[in-house]
């Protein structure tokens, strides 16, 4: 009864260590994120994606280097002052950011390593699995209205002559 | 009895030569002028409030182009004015008669002479008041399309001076030119 008793304590030991080891991974990550997207299109020349988020662990880890995957496309995430927060952002053509959402998959050194690896061995990357993932739902740029002001005007005058000139050719007529 | 026909001829001939001559009158020259001079005046506020020319330094530009444009345009309302009347006279003619008959019919004491030059002298009324109103209207939205067109696509990359002082001759101008036109027959 008694080495029954020792059993399930060692157990339970053992069951609870890895929530007070520090170890290299981060347990239960829990992220708070901030995402900015590019809203209109006439004054830039790209579309800026920047997410902001602040990652706690479980296990208390600080200072871990995180790497964001978007599209088949890594970088790192820069990581804040207070070690906890961090931001990632990129910026392409308007073209290749369309509307939608992104879903960016973030890796810390040891699941990196694997991305890597497969993407060198042309692998399929979307088995890695990731530490979290974050949703940027970006709403799409504005690119102007649909209609130049200017040629809504000319059409507008064009009309106007025309049925002037119409009217002036049936006088005459 | 010659004489007074050769008179009488004169009369007519005189009334219609001042009915349909090219001069206009003191009152309608006045609106020709003041509607050519508002219609040239409203670029100044595209090239001030779109094309960013500021106003006080182009002050003395804005004030030259807009009295050129100003005579091109009232230059295109006179011979628009001058080719219309005719036309619309003819046009109207029938409904004048048939208006003035009505009512001079209970006239008795009114000669055939004298209905006959009332007939004229509405039909005149009426062709010149149509024609000038007309006229302007026509010009205007011709001058306003060329001013446009010239400015926002033909001119578009030249600097806003340059781009005020070319489409506002080429459209004055074009629009004088094309009051010249004779209609295709």
């Amino acid at each position: 009864m008694a080495t029954s008793r020792m059993v399930l304590a060692a157990l339970a030991i053992l069951a609870v260590l890895p929530v007070f080891t520090s170890g290299d991974t981060c347990l239960r990550p829990s992220v708070v994120s901030q995402t900015y997207t590019s809203s209109e299109a006439m004054m830039a020349t790209e579309t800026v994606v920047i997410v902001e988020f602040t990652l706690t662990c479980a296990n208390n880890l600080k200072d871990v280097n995180l790497y964001a995957e978007i599209n088949g496309r890594t970088l790192p995430a820069t990581r804040g002052q207070n070690s906890k927060t961090y931001q990632v952002s990129w910026s392409d053509d308007h073209k290749n950011i369309p509307a939608g959402t992104y879903t960016v998959r973030f890796f810390d050194e040891d699941k990196y390593a694997a991305l890597r690896k497969a993407q060198r061995s042309g692998d399929n990357t979307a088995d890695i699995e990731p530490l979290f993932t974050i949703d940027v739902n970006h709403k799409g740029t504005y690119s102007g209205p649909f209609i130049q002001a200017e040629a809504l005007a000319t059409c507008v005058a064009i009309l106007v002559w025309y049925l002037a000139y119409s009217t002036k050719s049936n006088l005459q007529s | 009895m010659a004489g007074g026909k050769l008179q009488k001829l004169t009369k007519e001939e005189e009334l219609l030569l001042q009915d349909f001559s090219r001069n206009v009158s003191t009152k309608s020259s006045a609106l020709f002028y003041g509607n050519a001079f508002i219609v040239s005046a409203i670029p100044l506020w595209l090239f001030w409030r779109v094309h960013q020319m500021d106003p006080y330094q182009s002050a003395i530009l804005f004030v030259i182009m807009t009295m050129i444009s100003t005579w091109l345009v009232a230059f295109a309302y006179k011979n628009v004015k001058f080719v219309l009347k005719h036309k619309i006279a003819q046009k109207r003619e029938d409904a004048v008669t048939r208006e003035v008959m009505k009512k001079v019919a209970d006239d008795k004491k009114m000669s055939k002479k004298e209905k006959d030059e009332r007939i004229l002298w509405k039909k005149n009324e009426v062709a010149d008041y149509e024609a000038t109103t007309f006229s302007i209207f026509y010009n205007n939205s011709l001058y306003l399309v060329l001013i446009i067109l010239a400015s926002f696509y033909l001119l578009r990359t030249f600097n806003p001076t340059v781009n005020y002082i070319v489409s506002v001759l080429a459209a004055g101008g074009l629009l004088a030119l094309f009051s010249t036109s004779t209609p295709a027959k």
